[in-house]
């Protein structure tokens, strides 16, 4: 049935409020840093002169102070992707299982437990795990202490520092990919796991091949999130170790937030900033081309 | 199949832009809330003539206990006349800055008058930012001579005056009374063999006590320049930077002496010294006068003191300063003079700033009676020795690199000496811009 030119009105102002935030807060923010980051914007300044891509060629000029803010900070920003996207995945999936293996009344109360830290601002986050992480008189450590162990450096030791910001983020965040992971499960169909009971596979064989490759679009979708929300990580470096111990958990987004408003270069911080995104479009094409390449051939 | 893989590219592609967008949410959540908290009492100022009352609009930084004693200094200015009526605004603290260079940038509620910092006022004041407030302060029957001559000849540049000083915040030294007096100390250390000496004795390590945390963060960023300079040293020399001189690193390497001691447990992070010393595991603190209302608060037997001279060469303490300063924007001359008006009634009423903790620049009002019968008017006799931030435009940067490697140092993991050095190479390549 051709859409009628009423019904094709209805259906585009359905769509109107969604596209007019997108455009107003996510389109043009991203084609005027874009275009900051062409200036030499200083935010003090009256004047903006047009640069061209000098502010880009200055990021990857050997030893200079823009090269060494941001691979630094890149550096420091892949070491937590490394670290915790496979955390985030792994444990997001387990959690799930779990929660739904539990009998029906209680699946709704575990839910809630486990998503609640999700809804908490960072500022609370910080407060609860520095307490948690304090070295001298936070609760980890006199926890260990009693048990007869010795005091974890939590937030000022490598590697300790990397995993309190893992621990903290999974704590945080991993409701999100549990849910998800949740209605990925629910929609298995049954019938699957009874055809394979009846042939005697064991829940192992089950989880390898219907689970994992029924639910493999949402994997997907988790791992690219997963990934960039990682690269996007803020809060937990900068309130838990200030970037410390010295600069090691210094991650991009700290780096260039310091160049745009403590430096005031916001045009090279905008240029640091569109290749940061650059680089995880590049990671989630790899990412999806890694799970669908193969069926391609289709 | 081919339908459903392009609709999933789709998709894909869809939701890879509204999560990149939205994780921004997520893990960005300080930036998001602060703007959300600061921009909820802003008004436009436009509707002058309302009342008859002429409208202004004042921005401060005082986001933690101090705000509202300087929101009562403000209603009491309000309620003390009927010609102007001053808008208070609080803005997070650590978001202060970005937010004023977006305002001021943006020119529409944009504030009339702004608390700086001092240390602030050289780089707006080169971006043409401020303006000369000489004529509003002679106008205003406000000189010079009212204040402390520290902060008013760090903010007269080029002859011309940039900031009225609302305060002096030095760093001071706190101690636990109760503490004290177990250990047997009758009065407070005032140089280096004293302290090292008293925090010995206040050390119990059985007990969990400790003389002195050393902090590995901030705030050393008040701490090491305190002590630099009371050796002897300089933050920066006129042309390049010289922390990293033997009298800095003598300083660093003292502070990881009392570690090495157990005066001090290692490995102390982010407020680590500042819990302690709440719970009266930690005998003396060096931090500043805005956390005397949280030490009030907690119910703490404690003392102020200068801190005492650990240098080798003259007292010196490291200070920031609030001032009040008028953007370059403000031109009309019933703002102007109501700004005026009102810092005028601040340079004499402005108790309710001391009782928050500071220690104020006003000469009247440091020799008032009631000032000198706060505590920390004891504070105010290292007013002649204070010295502020180095003069130097984006300082700031500059001086980013010291507190990555002095956190090295002072966890142990680098030598001081080696520490200075890259931070010192690390600033020379920020200069070198």
């Amino acid at each position: 049935m051709k859409p009628t030119l009423k019904s094709r009105i209805s259906s585009s102002l359905f769509a109107l409020p969604y596209t007019l935030c997108f455009a107003a807060f996510l389109l043009f923010p991203i084609c005027y840093g874009f275009y900051i980051s062409l200036h030499d914007f200083e935010l003090l300044s009256k004047e903006h002169p047009f640069v061209g891509l000098s502010n880009y060629i200055a990021i990857f000029t050997p030893n200079s102070y823009e090269n060494s803010l941001f691979f630094r900070g890149l550096w420091a920003t892949i070491q937590f992707v490394i670290f915790s996207v496979p955390l985030l995945i792994i444990a997001g999936l387990a959690i799930a299982m779990l929660v739904n293996a539990l009998p029906s009344k209680l699946r709704g109360l575990f839910r809630t437990f486990y998503f609640i830290p999700y809804a908490l601002s960072a500022s609370v986050m910080a407060v609860i795990w520095l307490m948690m992480f304090d070295t001298n008189a936070g609760f980890l450590n006199s926890m260990l202490q009693k048990l007869g162990g010795q005091s974890i450096p939590w937030l000022t030791g490598t590697p300790w520092a990397w995993v309190s910001l893992i621990i903290t983020t999974l704590w945080w965040t991993i409701g999100f990919n549990m849910i998800i992971f949740i209605n990925a499960l629910n929609q298995v169909p049954e019938d699957y796991y009874e055809a394979a009971s009846i042939d005697g596979a064991s829940s192992w064989s089950k989880f390898i091949y219907i689970t994992l490759p029924t639910i493999r679009p949402v994997m997907l979708f988790v791992m690219i999130t997963s990934t960039i929300a990682s690269f996007n990580i803020y809060a937990q470096p900068f309130l838990l170790t200030r970037g410390g111990p010295g600069d090691t958990t210094r991650v991009l987004l700290i780096n260039v937030l310091d160049h745009a408003f403590i430096r005031k270069e916001v045009g090279s911080a905008s240029a640091m900033a569109i290749i940061m995104a650059l680089i995880i479009i590049i990671i989630s094409l790899v990412q999806y081309r890694l799970t669908y390449g193969r069926k391609e051939g289709n | 199949m081919r339908k459903k893989g392009s609709m999933l590219v789709t998709l894909i592609i869809m939701v890879t832009l509204i999560a990149a967008g939205c994780s921004g949410g997520n893990t960005n959540n300080t930036t998001n809330d602060s703007t959300s908290q600061g921009n909820k009492s802003q008004s436009s100022n436009s509707e002058n003539t309302k009342k008859g009352k002429t409208k202004l609009l004042f921005w401060s930084p005082f986001s933690g206990a101090d705000g509202p004693f300087m929101k009562n200094i403000v209603d009491s200015y309000n309620a003390s006349q009927d010609q102007y009526s001053m808008e208070f605004v609080i803005q997070p603290n650590g978001e202060y800055y970005k937010m004023l260079d977006v305002a001021l940038n943006a020119s529409k509620d944009s504030p009339d008058l702004v608390i700086m910092h001092l240390d602030q006022i050289p780089t707006y004041q080169s971006k043409g930012q401020l303006q000369a407030i000489d004529d509003l302060a002679a106008n205003a029957g406000i000189s010079k001579a009212d204040y402390v001559e520290a902060p008013i000849d760090y903010a007269t540049i080029d002859g011309k005056w940039y900031g009225i000083p609302l305060d002096i915040h030095p760093l001071v030294m706190y101690y636990n009374k109760d503490l004290f007096e177990k250990a047997g100390i009758t009065s407070v250390p005032t140089n280096r063999a004293e302290f090292d000496a008293a925090v010995e004795k206040l050390t119990d390590q059985q007990a969990g006590v400790y003389g002195y945390v050393v902090p590995t963060l901030w705030p050393q960023q008040f701490i090491f320049p305190t002590l630099v300079w009371q050796n002897g040293g300089e933050l920066w020399d006129g042309d390049n930077v010289a922390y990293n001189s033997p009298e800095a690193v003598e300083m660093i390497e003292w502070m990881r002496g009392l570690i090495d001691k157990g005066v001090s447990p290692s490995n102390v992070q982010q407020d680590g010294e500042n819990t302690l010393f709440l719970q009266g595991k930690n005998a003396i603190q060096f931090n500043g006068p805005w956390m005397k209302s949280q030490f009030d608060e907690a119910g703490l037997n404690f003392g102020v003191a200068p801190v005492p001279q650990i240098g080798k060469a003259k007292p010196a303490v490291f200070g920031g300063s609030h001032n009040f300063a008028i953007p370059q924007g403000v031109t009309d001359e019933d703002i102007l003079a109501g700004i005026g008006d009102f810092l005028k009634y601040v340079s004499s009423n402005s108790l309710d700033w001391a009782e928050s903790g500071q220690a104020l620049a006003s000469k009247p009002m440091l020799e008032s009676a009631e000032f000198k019968a706060l505590p920390q008017s004891a504070i105010a006799e290292s007013f002649s020795y204070v010295q502020f931030a180095p003069n130097v435009l984006n300082w700031p940067t500059i001086s980013e690199p010291i507190w990555g490697e002095l956190n090295n140092a002072l966890l142990g993991n680098k030598p001081a000496q080696q520490a200075m050095d890259d931070a010192a190479a690390k600033s020379q390549q920020a200069i070198g811009k």
